[in-house]
């Protein structure tokens, strides 16, 4: 709340300076223009300074002195230039004011009282001390304008008129921005506070993805099909796994619940409904299509909590894409065991085999994708394997 | 977290709000995967809208002394009746100006913040049949300067449009009327020379008329400039209460994106929409969907809030830079990632006047790390934050950095190549060992 306080002194003193420089710049160009005698201007041009500086410092301080002297500066040069372009000073001066008196000074001196001084009547709502301030300025000016004018001008009615609805006019133009900006202030913290939700449902939204590996890894199996033009694959194979690929998409997108549970969060209830069809069939079907011979041998259902069976699911189809990719075999056989404690999975082929020991730590496929999975999710997975004799891997999970 | 009990219904139903967010982007007919656009950030969708952020309310103000300066003038235009030669077509000139003035006024009542442009270029073409009819009106006199009256009030017209317009096209509309008086002066001169008394009155016509309607502008700009400052850095601070590593505003929606993308595709084949087999750009298209799809997965989650702040801010990202090999920032507690910020915005000089000059120049370096553990304490540990500078001078500062640096921990600070560098010790919570 501070900070926006800050800020609104800033706007209104950055406001105060413009319209007061404005106004007093004009009133000096107006006075250089209709009254051009160098001694006058050499008389009113230090009061025009000095207003000219307070009404810069008013735009970087929030001093309440700059407002003072800027109305002081500002009184003395309109006496100087009434009573300079009226004639008062002309025997100073040695030259006679024209007469009669040029309406561009009339003007030079309502711009100053209703412009150049009236500024600071923005900076001065702020506070109850200030607002004294502003009636004893106003006042002060208003007084001033009506002696400077009287003695018959008839330009008194127009000056006394624009002080009055000068100053009522910044006045208010003052007490509307800093109103404007401590309501626009509330809007953005409220903005921000849905801002820090939607950052949270951002991250719950992104964990949810990240947590659907299983589908994941069957979407960038098939992507990498694709990619190398389904070779190996019939393309009707190819075409029904894409349109199961979808349809899984799909309801990612739609399921409003997360559709996997991360390691962490184990207890909520496990229904993984977006994905419930996606189960040890799926992965049958999956790799029947991609036309790798898989034999099921044991249990044909597995029976796990969501978070589980999607970790076990996701290893066990890693395992037969791996087999499918670098066995150089085309058949593999895999037997579910199950009893009350855990269910186990033995995935074995006949292939090319690999040694376990010699794979890089940085290769990701088998120890993140099969081991890093499954012991995340509290199970244990064993590889066994060696050039050219096959691999077996044992994935165990219990219940 | 604190939330607003009356008002943030996202809490309630998160899920389905991010539906919400996601569907505009799915409805839209199948697109081609080579042009999938990027969803809008709801950030942006912010940033938007932010111009529009209670400058309505000032615009009222601003009609309000629009309409007092308009006292003036009519008061003049009446009291000039008898010399006119075609007071009818004065007239006409200030009947048209008010209602202008009525459109403009239930036009913004109505558009809410932001007026279409449509209308605000007829109220535009409005003004300049009042400025013709009035120049029309005085033209035999030859005295513009003086004898204009609706014209110079155009000004305050666009005065008064200052709360629902940008800043940029009030004053080009402002100059475009201050040209259209300069070349009616210019070219009545021509026709019948003016005394000097004739000039200076035509050079304070045109100030008049020119001059609010800037003013105001700038004064709005300002403003603007403040709010959307403060709207930035609302947004960033969000990132202080995000857990030690997270993946950003950003990398969810993308992530969403490559899932759309990939199920666009799948759909496509599967529909028979696409050939088997794929031609070579989409198989291409596919290796390079599979090898992005596999980066999020893999490798969303190594970043820190003080990473997501910085890439998310337009402000901070031009002129922060990070160097945090550990992710130490992760362990800071909200209030020391907090003070953290608050002097990185503080240090770059938010007030509004400067903001885009100085944001161009200051640059800030932070480096976080290496961490340091503390004699005879286990479970916390030093991390040492140094924040080099260029273009800061210390005597410069806003002093509230100084609060700010000391929420984060004891610092010391010292003048590195003419800029100031402040090396922070703070002291955050060992994480868990795995």
């Amino acid at each position: 709340m501070e900070r926006i306080l800050k800020q609104r002194d800033r706007l209104l003193g950055i406001s105060a300076r413009l319209v007061g420089l404005v106004c007093t710049g004009a009133s000096l160009v107006l006075l250089v223009l209709s009254d051009p005698r160098p001694i006058l201007l050499l008389l009113v041009l230090p009061g025009y300074a000095v207003l000219v500086f307070a009404l810069v410092r008013i735009g970087a301080t929030r001093a309440i002195v700059w407002p003072f002297v800027a109305v002081v500066a500002g009184l003395v040069t309109a006496v100087l230039v009434r009573l300079g372009t009226i004639g008062a000073f002309d025997g100073l001066i040695g030259v006679p004011a024209p007469f009669p008196v040029a309406p561009g000074t009339v003007d030079a001196v309502r711009l100053l009282v209703a412009g150049g001084i009236a500024a600071v009547s923005i900076v001065l709502t702020i506070s109850l001390g200030r607002m004294i301030g502003l009636v004893a300025a106003f006042g002060a000016t208003l007084i001033t304008s009506v002696v400077l004018f009287s003695g018959g001008d008839p330009a008194i009615g127009v000056v006394g008129f624009s002080v009055l609805a000068a100053w009522t006019g910044l006045t208010l133009s003052g007490a509307v921005l800093s109103a404007g900006l401590l309501r626009a202030a509330r809007r953005v913290s409220s903005i921000g506070r849905a801002h820090r939700s939607e950052r949270q449902a951002s991250e719950t939204e992104a964990q949810r993805r990240q947590g659907a590996r299983l589908l994941h890894d069957t979407v960038l199996a098939t992507l990498t099909l694709l990619a190398h033009s389904g070779v190996g694959v019939s393309r009707d194979a190819l075409r029904r796994q894409a349109g199961d690929d979808a349809r899984l998409l799909r309801q990612l997108r739609l399921s409003p619940s997360p559709i996997t549970m991360s390691a962490g969060n184990s207890d909520t209830d496990g229904s993984g409904d977006g994905l419930k069809s996606d189960s040890l069939q799926a992965v049958r079907a999956r790799f029947e299509r991609l036309g790798l011979d898989v034999s099921w041998h044991g249990a044909g259902t597995v029976s796990l909590r969501a978070d589980r069976l999607d970790a076990f699911l996701l290893a066990l189809s890693e395992c037969l894409e791996n087999v499918r990719r670098h066995s150089g075999v085309g058949e593999a056989h895999v037997t579910i065991t199950d009893d009350e404690a855990s269910v186990r999975a033995l995935v074995t082929d006949n292939g090319v085999g690999f040694e376990p020991a010699a794979v890089p730590a940085g290769k990701l496929g088998y120890r993140e994708s099969i081991v890093g999975r499954i012991e995340e999710a509290g199970g244990t997975a064993r590889v066994f394997s060696a050039q050219g004799s096959g691999t077996t891997v044992v994935l165990e999970m219990p219940r | 977290m604190t939330v607003a009990p009356e008002r943030d219904t996202a809490a309630i139903d998160l899920p389905h709000r991010k539906d919400l967010r996601v569907r505009p982007v799915i409805d839209e007919p199948h697109r081609r995967l080579s042009n999938l656009r990027f969803p809008h950030l709801p950030s942006e969708r912010l940033r938007s809208s932010r111009t529009s952020l209670g400058t309505g309310f000032l615009g009222i103000a601003a009609t309000l002394v629009a309409v007092l300066f308009l006292v003036f003038d009519i008061a003049r235009f009446a009291d000039e009746w008898r010399g006119y030669d075609q007071p009818g077509l004065a007239a006409l000139a200030w009947l048209l100006l008010a209602g202008l003035l009525v459109v403009l006024a239930v036009a913004s009542r109505t558009a809410g913040d932001v007026l279409d442009s449509l209308v605000s270029l007829g109220i535009v073409g409005g003004l300049g049949v009042v400025v013709a009819l009035d120049a029309a009106a005085v033209w035999q006199s030859g005295d513009l300067g003086n004898d204009l009256t609706a014209a110079p009030a155009a000004g305050m017209v666009l005065l008064a449009m200052v709360g629902v317009r940008s800043s940029r096209s009030i004053t080009a509309a402002a100059g475009v009327l201050g040209l259209a008086l300069i070349v009616l002066l210019v070219v009545s001169a021509a026709q019948n020379p003016l005394p000097a008394a004739g000039v200076v009155a035509g050079i304070a016509m045109i100030a008049k008329a020119v001059a609010p309607p800037i003013v105001a502008a700038w004064i709005v700009h300002v403003f603007r400039r403040i709010i959307s400052t403060e709207l930035e850095r609302v947004l960033v601070a969000s990132t202080t209460t995000a857990p030690r590593f997270s993946v950003g505003m950003l990398a969810s929606e993308e992530l969403a994106r490559l899932d759309l993308a990939a199920e666009q595709l799948m759909d496509g084949i599967a529909s028979g929409r696409t050939r088997l087999p794929l031609n070579p750009a989409t198989a291409q298209a596919a290796a390079e969907l599979a090898t992005e799809l596999r980066l999020h997965l893999i490798e969303g989650r190594r970043q820190t809030w003080l990473y997501h702040a910085i890439s998310e801010s337009e402000l901070l990202g031009r002129a922060v830079t990070l160097s945090d090999p550990e992710s130490l920032a992760g362990l800071l507690d909200p209030k020391q990632r907090d003070g953290l910020l608050q002097a990185v915005w503080l240090m770059l000089g938010d007030s509004p006047e400067r903001s885009r000059r100085s944001s161009a120049r200051v640059t800030i370096e932070i480096t976080v790390g290496p961490a340091r553990p503390i004699e005879g304490k286990g479970r916390t540990m030093h991390v040492p934050i140094v924040v080099q500078t260029t273009g800061v001078a210390r005597g410069r500062v806003d002093p509230a950095t100084w609060d700010a640096m000391r929420k984060v921990g004891r610092h010391t600070d010292s003048q590195r190549g003419g800029s100031l560098c402040v090396e922070i010790d703070c002291v955050v919570d060992r994480p868990a060992e795995r």
